[in-house]
């Protein structure tokens, strides 16, 4: 992690143990996850033993403790989604790209999460990939939005070589 | 300057000093109180719920774990009703068809009244009930093992899963852990796991109810009435 | 803008903001909510705005991002006044012709007027929409003209008239009073009567003393809060500094879920211009009272909604519940006496202060006072937030405002409060939605979030979905709820894999009654509910699952079979194409088969046929 960006985050809140999870929040959108070495260097600063930087990054769903893929999808799993179908959206995620929720694929370039409730319930099932909401998200729209995706990868890989 | 408030504990009135846990004044004056994760001079956090009682207020008979309940003048507290002693012993129920592979776990459901269990037998060799986590942090301020995860992936590990530099092997943790007590027949395979419940030791400890008496349980497993009496 | 250092100072500036706003001919209200940015209204907001431009319409029309409407499916959503007009459905392509058309000239656009699902009809007026007709919409009808990330529109709106009341005269056991005679009870669950929890905190002894808005609004299927809070965060802000004075507080917290990120950034946003004009910080408006607030983000945990675990969270600690053996009015944040109350709670006191206990009463039941925001979403027609006055029966909003049914399907249950709710059976649908009497019949009106099932849905999958969603948001601490979740799922999962017992049902009674007698918070308290109220009301369901091996709305994946119809399938291999697990073989224009052994019974091929030959039994 960048010393100058965890400065950043840190400024103002150096031995202020209660800053703890906004810390975190704030190193968890600048990286997609929490390193290591930067939770040593939060629990430093804030006066936090190592050990509770570490339970509270395992404890809040949202800070990931390992890099997530290139491209995050993001189903909502509550209530209404369900009853309009959000299981068929996730088995189309999990078995399009082969890996679980949590999991990202071999070649790092998607992952999926399931999160319970997005609050935007009117507009069920949700998919969220990087932070645009797609509503009223099918399995045949999932699998064209996927394929989409991966199409840019082999674009970008062709660019580069070329 | 210590203060005292006088508490009713299944209709005697004891004397209690103000603010201490209800479960630390019952085990003193000897009432037997089943519990798992208080070990006496560490915080209580309620977490087995086994220590619980019923709290009467304006009537209505509240059920708070007691080592959770601060004495306060004229409290009036059941700890042996058909009420509570039912939901201890499907607590127990629970704890032991979840980790039966520990004599102390084994000796705590005959203790709550468990005759069969009804769930299908896991083999976990974690409780949770974080004597281990207390003691590191409480009385080394080590901090060196701590809870990890949430919910169903909640488990005790060092963090990174390295034992750091300043676990100084203390060994406090594993004499505090009921899973090291090992069953009389041996360690559990997985399969093979099974409700003991009928060795004479447990027999007499399950005909006890109410009072202390000084049981292999406690002896063994280092209850609050063994750990903190000078009596032995 | 100077700080507003005296009352006078507040009522010049309002005045002064109206008399600006007196030569705007008309507004144009778009919601930029988080469900209608999904359906892209922030291309709509500046296409309009460029076209405002263009045709020169920008000194007297005013333009209003707003927050949601709550008619998240009709989205993007626009109101035009005055005349009222709502737009549905507008994407950017139509901002010529509204603006040529409907802005300069009065004349509607048919197309995207709102269609009446039930009678067919176009409808020009919001205000004649049956969704909204048999609503009483007292908070959510200030997010339509109001920018939430505008002061000045709250305060020409009349926004902080309550606080210029409560700190000219009002002294803090009177406020109390008034909320205890309004009867106003929390709006987030727990339905604690928030006039006594006042009065509990005030008595307190400390000085220091905290007030937090819980905007941990995790039940799934519920978005009230992030309405109200994404849409008038001032609302929420000025509710709150009525209760600090009340309580004597000086310090208060505004805890959002992290999976509302606009709502956090308009509260920041309310925050921050508030402090600018002095109504955060010291000495408000010339008074006695000083108040400031944070803005603390959640991390991502359902269990945080709880008071205690939502404290801790704020202390930069786990989400793990405490025992409440002592109440958090007297021990809370930080060990000092704290009032926490839900974001409509907060959001209801102005009102309750400029216009007196005793209108607040007038609305709803004795025993539930003034109007309830629901989230009604699910298998019915008309999907929205909805707010009624407490008493409305479920029937009126299921049927008068929901419109029944989608695809006319009949209704079967509806899910009211989320996890710690219950389903309640059609012939139950008389009820009022009323704290006491939803409580009595084993469900609560809990956040408010009512998600409508049909004979598609199988109550004991439904049970087993929730048992699911808690196991996965409790935190683990105590055995009746880290363990008795677990076999209460696992034994539910036995039914739905048609490996059930009746013995079973008898033992899931009992670890459920345990639970909910021995779990040291909420979550565990109530994780029982969705278990109970099924068994209670849907019990043939489960018996079906059991004795017979069948499961009546066709869900259960172990107790069906996918089948193609020979007879109407045409072919088209769509179903074959989008079959992930290889089980539909066919030829091109000839009727496919599924093979059983590979059918891993995910129902995607169904979603997708167009000519309904997937069959299900």
């Amino acid at each position: 992690m960048q010393p100058r960006t965890l400065d950043r985050i840190l400024n103002g809140r150096r031995s202020q143990p209660n800053q703890l999870i906004e810390v975190l929040q704030d190193i968890q959108e600048d990286r997609g996850y929490i390193p290591e070495a930067a939770m040593r260097d939060v629990a430093q600063e804030l006066g936090v033993p190592l050990m509770e930087v570490y339970r509270v990054a395992s404890f809040y769903k949202a800070f990931r403790l390992k890099p997530s893929g290139k491209n995050v999808l993001t189903v909502c799993m509550g209530t209404a989604c369900h009853v309009r179908g959000a299981r068929l959206v996730l088995d189309q995620a999990t078995g399009q790209l082969g890996v679980n929720p949590g999991e990202v694929t071999r070649d790092g370039f998607f992952s999926i999460e399931r999160v319970n409730c997005l609050g935007a319930c009117a507009l069920g099932p949700i998919v969220v990939e990087n932070r645009s909401y797609r509503h009223h998200m099918t399995p045949g729209k999932l699998r064209t939005l996927i394929k989409d995706i991966s199409r840019q990868k082999t674009k970008g890989a062709r660019n580069a070589n070329a | 300057m210590l203060q005292y408030v006088n508490v009713s504990i299944d209709g005697a009135i004891i004397h209690a000093i103000k603010g201490a846990s209800v479960l630390d004044t019952a085990i003193e004056y000897g009432f037997c109180i089943p519990h798992l994760c208080h070990v006496p001079n560490l915080s209580d956090i309620g977490a087995c719920r086994l220590c619980i009682v019923e709290h009467i207020v304006n009537g209505r008979a509240n059920v708070t774990t007691s080592c959770t309940l601060h004495a306060e003048e004229g409290m009036v507290v059941q700890t042996n009703t058909d009420r509570v002693r039912n939901l201890r012993r499907n607590l127990a129920e629970l704890l032991v068809a979840q980790a039966p592979n520990s004599r102390a776990i084994q000796d705590i459901a005959v203790r709550c009244g468990v005759r069969k269990v009804r769930y299908p037998f896991r083999n976990d060799d974690c409780v949770l009930c974080g004597r281990c986590v207390r003691a590191c942090a409480e009385i080394w301020k080590a901090h060196a093992i701590g809870f990890v995860g949430r919910g169903k992936e909640r488990h005790v590990d060092h963090p990174f899963s390295v034992r750091p530099k300043f676990c100084k092997q203390c060994d406090y943790c594993i004499q505090l852990c009921p899973m090291t007590i090992t069953p009389c027949n041996g360690p559990m395979k997985p399969g093979k796991e099974r409700f003991c419940g009928n060795c004479e030791s447990q027999l007499i400890i399950a005909e006890e109810t109410g009072g202390c008496s000084w049981c292999r349980l406690g002896e063994g497993f280092g209850c609050g009435r063994y750990a903190g009496s000078k009596a032995r | 803008m100077p700080t507003l250092s005296t009352f006078r100072k507040l009522d010049m500036l309002r005045a002064r903001l109206r008399e600006q706003r007196k030569s705007i001919t008309k507004t144009v209200a778009i919601c930029g909510g988080t469900g209608c940015q999904a359906a892209c209204s922030r291309d709509v907001i500046d296409a309009v705005k460029k076209e405002l431009s263009e045709q020169n319409f920008s000194e007297e029309v005013r333009l209003c991002v707003t927050g949601c409407h709550g008619f998240c499916e009709q989205g993007p959503v626009m109101v035009i006044e005055p005349g009222n007009t709502f737009y549905c459905h507008v994407t950017s392509d139509d901002a010529p012709e509204i603006v040529s058309r409907t802005v300069a000239r009065g004349e509607l656009v048919e197309r995207l007027l709102y269609t009446d699902p039930v009678s067919g009809k176009k409808i020009q007026r919001e205000a004649e929409i049956p969704f909204y007709m048999a609503q009483d919409r007292q908070l959510l009808s200030q997010n339509r003209m109001v920018d939430p990330c505008s002061i000045e529109d709250y305060i020409a709106a009349g926004g902080y008239s309550a606080l210029t009341k409560v700190l000219k005269g009002i002294s803090p056991g009177d406020v109390v009073s008034q909320i205890k005679a309004s009867g106003l009870r929390g709006r987030g669950g727990g339905g604690f009567p928030t006039g006594r929890k006042w009065s509990e905190c005030r008595e307190a002894p400390g000085d220091e003393k905290y007030v937090i808005c819980n905007a941990d609004e995790g039940d799934p299927g519920a978005y009230m809060d992030r309405c109200v809070l994404e849409g008038n965060p001032h609302l929420v802000l000025e509710g709150m500094m009525i209760g600090a004075w009340a309580v004597g507080a000086k310090k208060g917290y505004i805890y959002v879920r992290n999976e509302y990120p606009l709502a956090v950034k308009h509260s920041r946003v309310a925050v921050k211009q508030a402090r600018e004009l002095g109504l955060l910080g010291d000495n408000i408006l010339g008074s006695s009272f000083s108040f400031d607030v944070e803005i603390a983000r959640g991390g991502g945990a359902f269990v945080c909604g709880e008071s205690t675990a939502l404290m801790a969270s704020i202390e930069g600690q786990v989400g793990e519940p405490r025992p409440k053996d002592v109440h958090t009015v007297i021990d809370g944040l930080y060990h000092r006496p704290t009032t926490l109350n839900n974001v409509e709670t907060w959001a209801n006191v102005p009102a309750i202060i400029l216009n007196g206990p005793a209108w607040f009463a007038s609305k709803g039941t004795r025993g539930s006072t003034g109007t309830k925001i629901l989230a009604l979403t699910g298998r019915i027609k008309n999907t929205g937030l909805v707010e009624v006055d407490m008493g409305t029966t479920i029937k009126t909003v299921v049927y008068d405002i929901g419109g029944g049914g989608v695809n006319g399907n009949k209704i079967k249950a509806v899910q009211i409060g989320g996890p710690s709710g219950g389903c309640l059976p059609a012939n139950k649908f008389t009820l009022p939605v009323d704290f006491d009497a939803l409580i009595e019949a084993g469900s609560m009106v809990g956040s408010g979030s009512m998600v409508v099932m049909d004979e598609e849905s199988c109550m004991v999958d439904v049970a087993k979905y929730f048992l699911t969603f808690l196991q996965d948001e409790s935190c683990g601490k105590c055995v009746p709820c880290r363990l008795g979740i677990d076999r209460m799922l696992e034994i539910v999962t036995e039914i739905t894999n048609g490996r059930g017992t009746p013995q079973q049902l008898d033992l899931l009674e009992e670890l459920a009654d345990t639970v909910s007698q021995t779990a040291l918070c909420g979550l565990g308290k109530t994780a029982a509910n969705p278990v109970l109220t099924t068994l209670r009301y849907f019990r043939e369901e489960y018996e079906a699952h059991i004795k017979h091996k069948k499961c009546p709305a066709r869900v259960c994946k172990a107790l069906i079979t996918y089948s193609i119809d020979a007879g109407k399938c045409t072919g088209c291999g769509v179903c074959r194409q989008g079959c992930m697990h290889k089980a539909i073989s066919g030829k091109k224009k000839q009727a496919h088969v599924i093979d059983a052994a590979l059918c891993e019974k995910c129902g995607i091929c169904r979603s997708e046929c167009k000519f309904d030959a997937v069959l299900v039994a």
